[in-house]
């Protein structure tokens, strides 16, 4: 056993040498791997659910499917007030289900792809863009850049930086909140492991080592602290992240 | 049968999908030598390239096999419902009308029936009426005929007293003269005095 604690770091499994100088080698890394996976989760969750539709009649798992697409229909219609940002339900859906998929995909042992930056770094940049472009589609380009002047010309700069700061909190809150539920889970098997061990050396002779191996201590504890920091903070960032990104498209076509 | 068809190809896809991660997984684990790690806290361009495509993807695919199939059906079983709803009120339309020409017939038919009542009455009451006429004019026949022959036989009675008294006091008078006198004489003679008498 181990005894100096170390986080779970993402595994690069094979770089690729591409010789781009910005962009760097190609890695394959875990959370590559990972997001893949969870992909396939995905998209076969969605086969399996619309499978046999009806419109009569319907099946337990058709009802599921339905309530899941009223459920987003309803967040987007109702966050933003009517059916004018329809077209952003598919991405929010995806975006809620690949962030929730992703953090709980902890709990199998794989390792989240959402515990890496560059995951929730990706979402925010994609969700930026989408709320620039509202911006300047509602008021134009002009009244886009006009828009960082008020409410008087000295506030630019703290308007530019509020602006920039959006995209940079919404993916550091998430990554923050997953890698924290990381580590801590990860500290708590350490312990326990420990606990465990130290515990199990009491028996003596070959039998204590050989159990001492065995974290034994880390059955039961780590399930009851993962509700909070692997359920309850992996649903709530996933739904605080599609949260904020509605918010921000709807604000972003009501100014002006 | 197309749904079939298409439950089918999806299921394809997706296997395809699955062999294509297996392999990919197999390639991995066969070529791995050491497995260095990335930094905790790091922005990896190519992973924040590829994670931008695969939230594209996704959106792409949840689109496909969830969205669109879902709201499909959704805007089917509307366009039932609204079907529905929409017989249901054409029907009852229907039924109003019925009902509203039932009773306009049934209240009609009543007024007739009404009509026709009051007109047999009248009919009736027209009837008795003549009848009670006809009978009264008839009773007033009977008794101005009755009355006619009453006076008749009261004339030809009182003729015949005449006659009957005339001959009788030519008797006496014959018989208290004890001669046979000119009757035609004393005819005259008498009838005056009756005639005075009757008067």
């Amino acid at each position: 056993m181990n005894s100096s604690f170390e986080v779970d770091y993402a595994k690069i499994y094979q770089t690729i040498k591409t010789g781009i100088p910005v962009l760097g080698d190609f890695k394959i890394t875990q959370t590559l791997i990972v997001s893949w996976i969870v992909m396939i989760i995905i998209t076969g969750l969605c086969i399996f659910l619309t499978r046999n539709l009806k419109i009569e009649n319907i099946s337990k798992r058709q009802a599921f499917a339905e309530m899941l697409v009223e459920t987003a229909n309803n967040f987007v219609r109702n966050n933003t007030g009517g059916n004018k940002f329809d077209h952003l339900i598919p991405f929010v859906a995806a975006l809620f289900t690949t962030s929730v998929v992703s953090n709980l995909i902890s709990l199998i042992g794989l390792r989240s792809p959402t515990a890496d930056l560059s995951t929730e770094a990706a979402w925010a940049i994609v969700v930026f863009v989408m709320i620039t472009a509202t911006k300047i589609k509602t008021n134009g380009f002009g009244g886009y850049l006009k828009g960082f002047t008020t409410p008087i010309a000295v506030m630019t700069p703290f308007n530019v930086l509020s602006e920039l700061a959006t995209p940079v909190s919404m993916a550091c809150r998430h990554f923050g909140n997953i890698l924290s539920g990381v580590v801590i889970d990860g500290l708590i098997y350490w312990a326990l492991g420990l606990a465990s061990a130290a515990l199990l050396k009491l028996i003596p002779g070959a039998v204590g080592a050989f159990l001492s191996n065995i974290p034994i201590l880390g059955l039961g504890l780590p399930a009851v602290t993962g509700v909070y920091f692997d359920w309850f903070s992996g649903c709530m960032q996933a739904f605080i992240f599609c949260m904020l990104t509605v918010m921000y498209i709807a604000n972003a076509a009501e100014e002006g | 049968m197309n749904e079939k068809k298409n439950a089918g190809k999806n299921g394809i896809f997706f296997i395809a999908l699955l062999a294509f991660f297996v392999a990919l997984l197999f390639y991995v684990g066969m070529t791995k030598k050491v497995e260095p790690t990335q930094e905790l806290v790091t922005l990896v361009p190519w992973t924040f390239i590829i994670q931008i495509l695969n939230l594209f993807l996704q959106v792409y695919l949840i689109k496909k096999f969830l969205f669109k199939p879902i709201n499909e059906i959704l805007e089917k079983r509307k366009n039932l419902a609204d079907k529905v709803i929409r017989e249901a009120r054409d029907a009852q339309s229907e039924a109003d009308s019925l009902k509203e020409q039932y009773e306009s017939s049934l209240t009609k038919a009543h007024t007739e029936a009404a009509q026709i009542v009051s007109e047999a009455q009248k009919e009736a009451q027209a009837k008795a009426d003549t009848m009670v006429k006809e009978a009264e004019e008839e009773a007033a026949s009977i008794k101005a005929r009755a009355a006619a022959d009453i006076e008749q036989e009261k004339k030809k009675a009182i003729n015949e007293a005449k006659d009957e008294i005339g001959s009788l006091a030519m008797d006496i008078a014959g018989k208290v003269v004890e001669k046979e006198i000119n009757e035609a004489d004393h005819k005259k003679l008498i009838d005056d005095f009756i005639n005075k008498v009757g008067a």
